[in-house]
This record gives structure tokens, C-alpha cells and sequence, in this order.
């Protein structure tokens, strides 16, 4: 993947992955840091790929999300494991970054910000399955790519995702 | 919240997006970043042979090939392929030696032919051939000892060969010979043997029989302070250096006298270098009577004599 590649891959993915990163840790500030790591890895790999002749990453995308999914994983891991309090999160519904002069601002309604803590309650696989399928839309083919598995399962796994999420909100 | 509507709410996250120029600002430093340190696993090759092709690979085989030759032929034993290389190895290693170590090397080889005979019973050829190497290097093994010069050396060294050389006739019984050649190497072991120890006493009586030119010496340094005058020893010496050559002059006449040429020598070696008169230069190998004076007698100092220079 060359420059003008990674350019178009990058334009077409970084807003599904903040998204998802956003959706899966407690502040835009942090995800905004994760997305830049997660792409910046990426990127890396593809520049060993190309000056090292190594193996090609068939699947860029997939890639790019598990990615995404350790950095979320090594965050909490970092952190603590445990998602969280819920007034914490209600603090930074409206939050404000300090990236350099970026100001990032989300704004949430009130039901929204009731999923998105329940989000943070659940299985994180399926918390997973859940952003990638109904808020990225991506399809089940793509997310068994991303989890190696098959896609039967991911249709189970999501069934069983939504079920504990619905559980969660009640 | 039924399923349905679950997921209605969930797609209104889509609304979620980043900062516009966060997005540029971090694609724009993206593509400006150069790696370095690149972390990679390490890649696994497939053994290669083309080490074959390097121009050293055959000096190196070969000498890897001698090097186990050599470690083989060791442990060979007489007819086997590898044997002469034992044997030169050996017959260098007598070479190599030194004056002094020559005749014990010579000894210490002849014993391990020897054992290597021991070990076999046919291969009558090798055996004879081999039997006819011993007795040479046994008969040599005496000549060598004559060759060195030191006497205490050659002495010291004869009486090493004389302990060593104890259980030859048990090893020449211990191979399998004929009758004619068994007798020959018994007969050389005898040999051998009684001219070791006739070169023992020989030298021993060399040693202990101190040479005429000591005693000559002897007689000149006593003289010289018996009939010089105290008052020219005085201008050229000092008091303490003439009292104490006396002295040294007086236990090298006791040594000379017990036989013990060797401190005689060395006291009289003291002397000369306190007073730096010219060398003695004693060698003990060079014995000759042609310098004895027949009507020379060590003229002692006595105690009177120490007594009245002594102020």
C-alpha cells in the first residue's frame, strides 16, 4: 500500500474507527489518541510490508479492527478492566478535548448516552459485534474477518450480543 | 426496548464523527512519518549450502579431515591404515625435544611401541619392524644421555630413566614374539638398563670428584692474601671485604676438603665477586690434569691470622 493508497483507506475508515473506538472507552480525547495509534500501526506495518517485501495483509480492513480492538483491550488493560462509573460517563457527554487546538465535541442524547453505557457494561466481544454491525454497518462476512471465525457464529454471537444488551437496558 | 428499536437507536451513532481537522491533522503527520527501528520478526531461512562455494571451504575440510586423522591414528594400533601416522607423529615429537628431555621422550615412546605390540598377536610383519624401532630408540636412549652437558642434569636425568625403565622387561615378556626376536629386545632392555646405571655412577663419581682446577684456585687465592702484605690488601679493599673474603676463602677449603665441590665453587665464586677478581670461570665438565701442580697444597687460614687483621 503506497501513499496515495493508505490516503483513500484512511479517508474511508477513520470515522467508523473513531466511532468505534469512541463508543468503547469514556472519553472523544482518548479515542481520538487510540485512532491515531491504531492507524499509525497500521500504517507502520504496511511501510515494513512494502521496504521488507514481507507478507501482504490480505485483508486491510480486518486488519485495521483488530488493531482498533487490542488498543481498546491494552487501554483497559492499562487502566482497570472494569468499565467506568456511570456518572463519570454522564460527565463527558459533552466533553472537550485538548488535542492541540482540536476540540472535539459529541453530543448525545439522553437515550443514546444510556446505550453507550450499557455499552461499556457488557460482554466486550459483544459490545464489539454490536458497534461493527449496527452503528458501522458492516456486514457479518467482514466481522468474522475480523474476529476469524466463522460467519455463522458471528450471527449467533450477535444474537446472544444483542439479547445481554437488552438485558442491560432493562 | 424491543430489538427492533434497539437497533434504530443504535444507527443514530453514526452521527458520531471526529474532528474535521483532527482528522486532516493526523493524516497529514501520518504520511510524513519516517520509521525507523522498524520491529520485524526475525526471518527463518532454510539451511543453505552455499558455503560449499567459498573459495576456503576445502583448505578448511581438509584440514578438518587431518585433524581427525590425526586424533584417530592415535589410538591406531600396529597394521592398521593409520598407524604410521602414530609413529611419525611419535619419531617428530623425539625430534622436537630438547638435549634433556630427548632421551626420557625417546624412553616414554619406545614403552608405548611397546604396549601397542602387546595389544596384537598377529601381523608378524608390523611386529618385527616395530620390534627392530624399539631396540633402536633403547639403544639411543643412553648416547642421548651422554650428549648432555650438565652433569647434575645428565645425572638427574639417568636416574629418571632408571625408575622408568623398571617395568621394561615385563612389557618385552607381554608381546608376542618369536623366540629370536623376543631374546633381542630382552638383551637390548638389559642393555639399556645397565648403561643407565653405569652412567649414574660414572657421573655421580665426576660430580663428587671436584675438579683440579678448583683446587688450584684454591691455592692461588690462598696464597695471595697468605703472602701479600695487610697494609696493600688495605689500599685496595676495605677492611670488611677482606675480613670477609677470608671467611668465604676458609668454607671453601672446609667444602673442597668434604668433598663438596659445589659450595667450594660457589664461595669461591663470592670471592671473586667481592673483591672482582678475575673470573674462576669453573666448568664442570672441563676436567684435565694438565694445570695440577703436584707440589701445590691449600695453604688454610687459621684463626690467629683472622684475629690480628681484625680492627
Amino acid at each position: 500500500m503506497d501513499r496515495n493508497q493508505f490516503s483513500e483507506f484512511y479517508d474511508e475508515n477513520i470515522q467508523r474507527v473513531f466511532r468505534f473506538i469512541y463508543l468503547r472507552v469514556d472519553t472523544a480525547e482518548t479515542a481520538q489518541d487510540l485512532t491515531s495509534l491504531v492507524f499509525l500501526k497500521f500504517w507502520q506495518r504496511q511501510t515494513i510490508q512494502k521496504e521488507k517485501q514481507s507478507k501482504k495483509v490480505l485483508n486491510p480492513k480486518a486488519f485495521l479492527f483488530q488493531i482498533a480492538r487490542n488498543q481498546i483491550i491494552d487501554f483497559y488493560r492499562e487502566k482497570s478492566k472494569k468499565p467506568l462509573s456511570l456518572d463519570y460517563v454522564g460527565e463527558i457527554a459533552d466533553f472537550q478535548i485538548a488535542k492541540q487546538t482540536f476540540i472535539q465535541k459529541i453530543e448525545l442524547n439522553f437515550e443514546m448516552e444510556r446505550i453507550k453505557k450499557a455499552l461499556l457494561k457488557i460482554n466486550p466481544l459483544y459490545a464489539d459485534i454490536i458497534i461493527w454491525r449496527y452503528v458501522n454497518e458492516m456486514p457479518n462476512k467482514e466481522i468474522a474477518q475480523i474476529l476469524k471465525k466463522k460467519e455463522g457464529n458471528i450471527r449467533v454471537i450477535l444474537h446472544r450480543a444483542m439479547e445481554s444488551l437488552k438485558k442491560e437496558l432493562e | 426496548m424491543n430489538e427492533k428499536n434497539l437497533i434504530e437507536q443504535l444507527k443514530e451513532f453514526k452521527t458520531i464523527k471526529p474532528n474535521n481537522d483532527w482528522v486532516n491533522w493526523l493524516k497529514a503527520n501520518l504520511l510524513e512519518i519516517k520509521f525507523n527501528n522498524i520491529l520485524e520478526r526475525p526471518k527463518v531461512r532454510l539451511v543453505s549450502f552455499s558455503f560449499i562455494k567459498h573459495r576456503n571451504f576445502i583448505p578448511v575440510l581438509l584440514g578438518l579431515f587431518a585433524i581427525v586423522s590425526f586424533s584417530f591414528a592415535q589410538v591406531s594400533l600396529p597394521g592398521n591404515i593409520l598407524y604410521p601416522i602414530k609413529t611419525l607423529t611419535q619419531d617428530t615429537r623425539i625430534y622436537l625435544s630438547s638435549d634433556q628431555a630427548k632421551p626420557m621422550v625417546r624412553l616414554e615412546i619406545a614403552k608405548s611401541r611397546m604396549e601397542d605390540l602387546s595389544k596384537i598377536q598377529n601381523h608378524e610383519k608390523e611386529i618385527k619392524e616395530m620390534v627392530k624401532t624399539i631396540n633402536k630408540d633403547l639403544e639411543l636412549v643412553p648416547q642421548e644421555i651422554k650428549k648432555i652437558n650438565k652433569k647434575q642434569v645428565a645425572l638427574d636425568v639417568s636416574k629418571n630413566i632408571q625408575e622408568k625403565s623398571k617395568d621394561l622387561q615385563g612389557m618385552a615378556d607381554r608381546i608376542v614374539l618369536e623366540e629370536n626376536d623376543k631374546q633381542e629386545l630382552t638383551k637390548t632392555v638389559e642393555n639399556t638398563q645397565s648403561q643407565v646405571l653405569a652412567l649414574i655412577i660414572e657421573t655421580t663419581d665426576e660430580i663428587n670428584q671436584c675438579p683440579s682446577f678448583l683446587s688450584n684456585n684454591l691455592i692461588e687465592i690462598s696464597g695471595y692474601f697468605a703472602d701479600t702484605d695487610m697494609k696493600i690488601l688495605m689500599n685496595q679493599w676495605s677492611m670488611s671485604e677482606v675480613i670477609k673474603a677470608k671467611a668465604l676463602l676458609s668454607e671453601a677449603s672446609e667444602s673442597f676438603k668434604a668433598g663438596d665441590c659445589l659450595t667450594a665453587m660457589e664461595k669461591i665464586e663470592s670471592i671473586n665477586q667481592l673483591l672482582s677478581i678475575l673470573s674462576l670461570d669453573v666448568q664442570v665438565e672441563t676436567s684435565t690434569s694438565e694445570n695440577l701442580d703436584e707440589g701445590s697444597s691449600i695453604i688454610p687460614l687459621t684463626e690467629e691470622s683472622i684475629e690480628e687483621k681484625n680492627y
